[in-house]
């Protein structure tokens, strides 16, 4: 017991509660007020984000330069469509509806399997056709979409996991962030559901990530909840050494849908399925800064560099 | 990047040049302008106790903006009752109308008024009203009580006088002689009602107003008795008693105990025109009235004087006060903006909605904070479970914040009546607190709960709770107040700040701690 408690005071006690701003500069590290007034506000022009923050009108422009996107079986968009919902889910065991305009995977019901007249969620959950036409619904009044603005609503096939992350997520599908700078990628990392993010794959709702060497595409570090780490905090399995299948179309992707947004500075989001190789989820114009705990390592010099060479 | 530098630069340094240029040029302005001849600053307190019995109204005559004196600033506070402020009719008085709380015996009121006196002018004290009406001269010649015109006494005094002087001029001016010289002040013991003062030659300050009145009315001139005061500093203030006779078609104030006749000069404050006393008992409760004046250092933001020029446009004290307690709410919330923006992109804390934590800070800057507090968190409670249990009958989203303000507006109400069922008089603020706000708190807080969890719902809660506080501490500085008021150009430097903030592109302080383990 005494030692414990020694052992607690010494740990707190070395370990700083807060960083010194020029330790954080020396790292290049890159935050909120400089990535906006930076980044977004000069390289991301704001007629652009439509293109990005309504995943129909993302999907449409990625069938247009030729990169694959998970298919799509029904767009919803009005509140008569209910009657076709049933109709569009015909007798599918298993899909993905999604609020075209939701954030931070807010509002993303996942369909795994049926229950009789019953549909079970990803999350272990029975519902009914009635509580998915509800959930339909207040997608479409805005619930979920940035602003509150109405939305439309898509049914997606589900992706499968590929073996590569078997033992690393938990209730959803990990997929991999790649920032981009004008075209070029700058930095990578391998985000991972867990219990405390409820199968999503972002950060802040207490996904773990891995950084990913962008020449070699070998996972490395790894936070959760900001705090750096090496493990999956769920199973235990270790999250770096683990090689992404892919990788090379992976940049590749990420670099041609950048530029198709002209957006200089560019979260691209994409999954990796069994069957069909990588497919664009998302892109996002606001992409996250915990991607540098991730890769232990700051944004800044990467953005210089890239800068200097452009 | 560069380009955008320089443009916030040049924009704060003219707007901080600006602000402080205006400031600057005022008070040199308010310097030159003020201590003018004539001119004080005073302030009168009210400190009246009286016993409540159930639907007794009490009625509390306060004073009004003359033309020779304004109320810069006023400020009540009360026990166990209800109050309006309104006037009274024919408008002779302005009155703090008094409803006794269920269950209170005694109440207290205690008020403050700040009296800006200026140099006298002609009629300075006497309202401008229109002609009166045949009824209301008839009234103006009407026993009262104390004011007998038609008893022997007051006859007998007339009828030698009206045998001396023929005009009704003549006539005014000998009942005022008469009054000033002919009757004896003394002390509580003398009469203090007409008919005993002149029947006695003695009498009150009150007793000699009284008898000056009936004697005008008596001669049948329209005259109606003033209460008031006549400033200058005292801990136990008397109240003046002076007489307003209608003649050559207006009102002229004529004061027997000091001599003065029809003009006053601008230290006298009138209360009340209509012959009752400054605290009118609707039923017949004893009530202990003190009032104190004391003089007031000048205050340098005091309103210009009024023929300043276009400077006058920048002086929002010369307003009613009642717009300028909403005005100096408003011209606060740009403070509150700055504090928002200082705590959120300076500090890094969250909150539901961007301006949610100042709106509710301004709305508890005025109120008593413990109800605002009790009021706050009981709607907030309600509306969360109201919420939970909606969740279950799936309502559409328009609808379903429909029924939660209702629910809101309705738990607010009974918290409201019930506090003061309790005697606990509600602060009528705190009925302002922004509904529709805290709606949308509610339910961004469920839906945050749903998506995030309770932990990150309760994180940002407390985020906004922080942020209000501190924009509370900071909204409710009674000095800050009045700055935003008197000097409306210190918006220019608040916005000069709010550009700097803008532009700040260092670490917030949460990242010192988010990115910790990167070093």
């Amino acid at each position: 017991m005494r030692r414990n408690l020694e052992t607690f005071w010494v740990r707190t006690t070395r370990r700083r509660l807060l960083a010194r701003p020029w330790e954080l500069r020396k790292h290049g590290v890159l935050g909120i007020n400089r990535r906006n007034i930076e980044y977004l506000f000069s390289l991301n022009a704001r007629r652009l984000y439509g293109l990005v923050d309504d995943k129909i009108i993302t999907k449409s422009l990625c069938a247009e330069i030729g990169v694959p996107v998970p298919q799509t079986y029904a767009v919803i968009n009005r509140f008569g469509a209910f009657k076709a919902l049933a109709a569009t889910i015909g007798q599918r065991e298993e899909f993905v509806v999604k609020p075209a305009r939701g954030s931070a995977g807010r509002g993303i019901l996942i369909i795994v399997g049926r229950d009789g007249g019953n549909l079970r969620t990803a999350n272990g959950e029975t519902i009914s056709l009635n509580d998915l036409k509800y959930h339909v619904s207040t997608s479409l009044s805005g619930l979920y979409s940035l602003g509150g603005r109405p939305d439309r609503v898509l049914v997606e096939r589900r992706i499968v996991l590929h073996p590569a992350f078997e033992n690393l997520a938990v209730g959803g599908t990990p997929d991999v962030r790649i920032i981009v700078f004008r075209g070029e990628p700058v930095m990578a990392m391998l985000r991972l559901p867990t219990k405390a993010s409820r199968g999503r794959a972002n950060l802040h709702q207490g996904a773990a990530a891995a950084g990913i060497d962008l020449d070699t595409g070998t996972t490395f570090g790894g936070v959760c909840c900001n705090r750096a780490t090496t493990i999956h905090p769920d199973t235990g399995a270790a999250i770096d050494g683990v090689s992404i299948p892919y990788w090379s179309r992976m940049l590749e992707i990420a670099g041609s849908v950048s530029r198709a947004v002209k957006m200089g500075y560019l979260g691209v989001d994409i999954v990796l399925d069994d069957n069909h190789g990588p497919l664009l989820l998302e892109a996002n114009a606001r992409p996250g800064l915990s991607i540098q705990i991730a890769n232990r390592c700051g944004l800044l010099p990467r953005l210089q560099s890239a800068r200097a060479q452009w | 990047m560069v380009r955008e530098q320089r443009l916030v630069a040049a924009g704060v340094i003219f707007l901080v040049v600006a602000g402080a240029a205006l400031i600057a040029l005022r008070v040199r302005n308010l310097q030159g302008s003020h201590l003018s001849r004539g001119e004080s600053v005073w302030r009168l307190t009210y400190d009246i106790e009286f016993p409540l019995g159930i639907n007794e109204r009490t009625y509390i005559a306060i004073p009004d903006d003359m033309r020779s004196s304004r109320i810069f600033r006023e400020t009540f506070s009360h026990q166990g009752i209800w109050m309006d402020v309104l006037m009274t009719r024919r408008r002779l008085a302005r009155e703090a109308a008094i409803v006794p709380v269920v269950g209170r015996q005694r109440a207290r009121f205690i008020a403050y008024f700040d009296i800006h006196v200026r140099a006298g002018g002609e009629n300075g004290l006497v309202p401008s009203e229109p002609k009166p009406s045949a009824e209301e001269i008839a009234h103006y010649l009407q026993p009262q009580s104390g004011v007998q015109p038609s008893s022997p006494v007051v006859s007998a005094v007339i009828s030698r006088m009206q045998s001396e002087q023929a005009s009704k001029g003549g006539l005014l001016t000998a009942i005022f002689n008469y009054c000033a010289d002919g009757i004896v002040q003394q002390g509580i013991d003398a009469p203090s009602d007409a008919n005993g003062t002149l029947h006695r030659g003695v009498g009150t300050t009150l007793g000699r107003a009284r008898a000056m009145t009936a004697l005008c009315r008596a001669a049948k001139i329209p005259a109606r008795l003033v209460v008031g005061f006549a400033l200058g500093s005292s801990q136990n203030a008397g109240k003046h008693y002076w007489v307003e006779a209608y003649s050559n078609g207006r009102w002229a104030p004529y004061d027997p105990e000091n001599g003065y006749a029809g003009e006053l000069p601008a230290r006298f404050l009138p209360i009340r025109r209509d012959g009752v006393e400054i605290v009118r008992n609707v039923g017949s409760a004893a009530y202990k009235g003190r009032y104190s004046i004391r003089r007031l250092p000048y205050p340098p933001v005091l309103g210009a004087a009024p023929d300043n020029g276009i400077w006058s446009v920048f002086d929002l004290t010369r307003l009613p006060l009642g717009m300028q307690e909403v005005i100096t709410a408003i011209l606060l919330l740009p403070i509150g903006a700055l504090v928002t923006a200082i705590l959120r992109n300076i500090v890094g804390i969250e909150t539901f909605g961007v301006f949610t934590p100042a709106l509710i800070a301004l709305s508890f800057v005025q109120a008593d904070w413990r109800t605002g507090a009790v009021v706050f968190f009981v709607v907030l409670g309600v509306g969360t479970a109201a919420r939970m249990i909606l969740n279950k009958l799936k309502l559409l989203m328009v609808a379903r914040l429909g029924v939660i303000l209702t629910l809101v507006i309705l738990c607010m109400v009974a918290a409201v009546s019930i506090l003061d069922y309790l005697g606990l008089t509600p602060s009528a603020s705190a009925v302002l607190l922004p509904m529709v706000i805290l709606t949308m708190m509610i339910e961004r807080f469920n839906v945050t709960v749903e998506e995030d969890g309770y932990r990150r719902a309760l994180t940002v809660f407390a985020g906004t709770l922080v942020v209000a506080l501190c924009c509370l501490f900071v909204l409710r500085i009674d000095a800050l107040g009045r700055l935003v008021l008197s000097f409306p150009e210190v918006q220019l430097l608040n916005l000069a700040a709010l550009l700097l903030i803008g532009r700040y592109s260092g670490y917030r302080l949460t990242e010192l701690w988010r990115f910790k383990d990167l070093t």
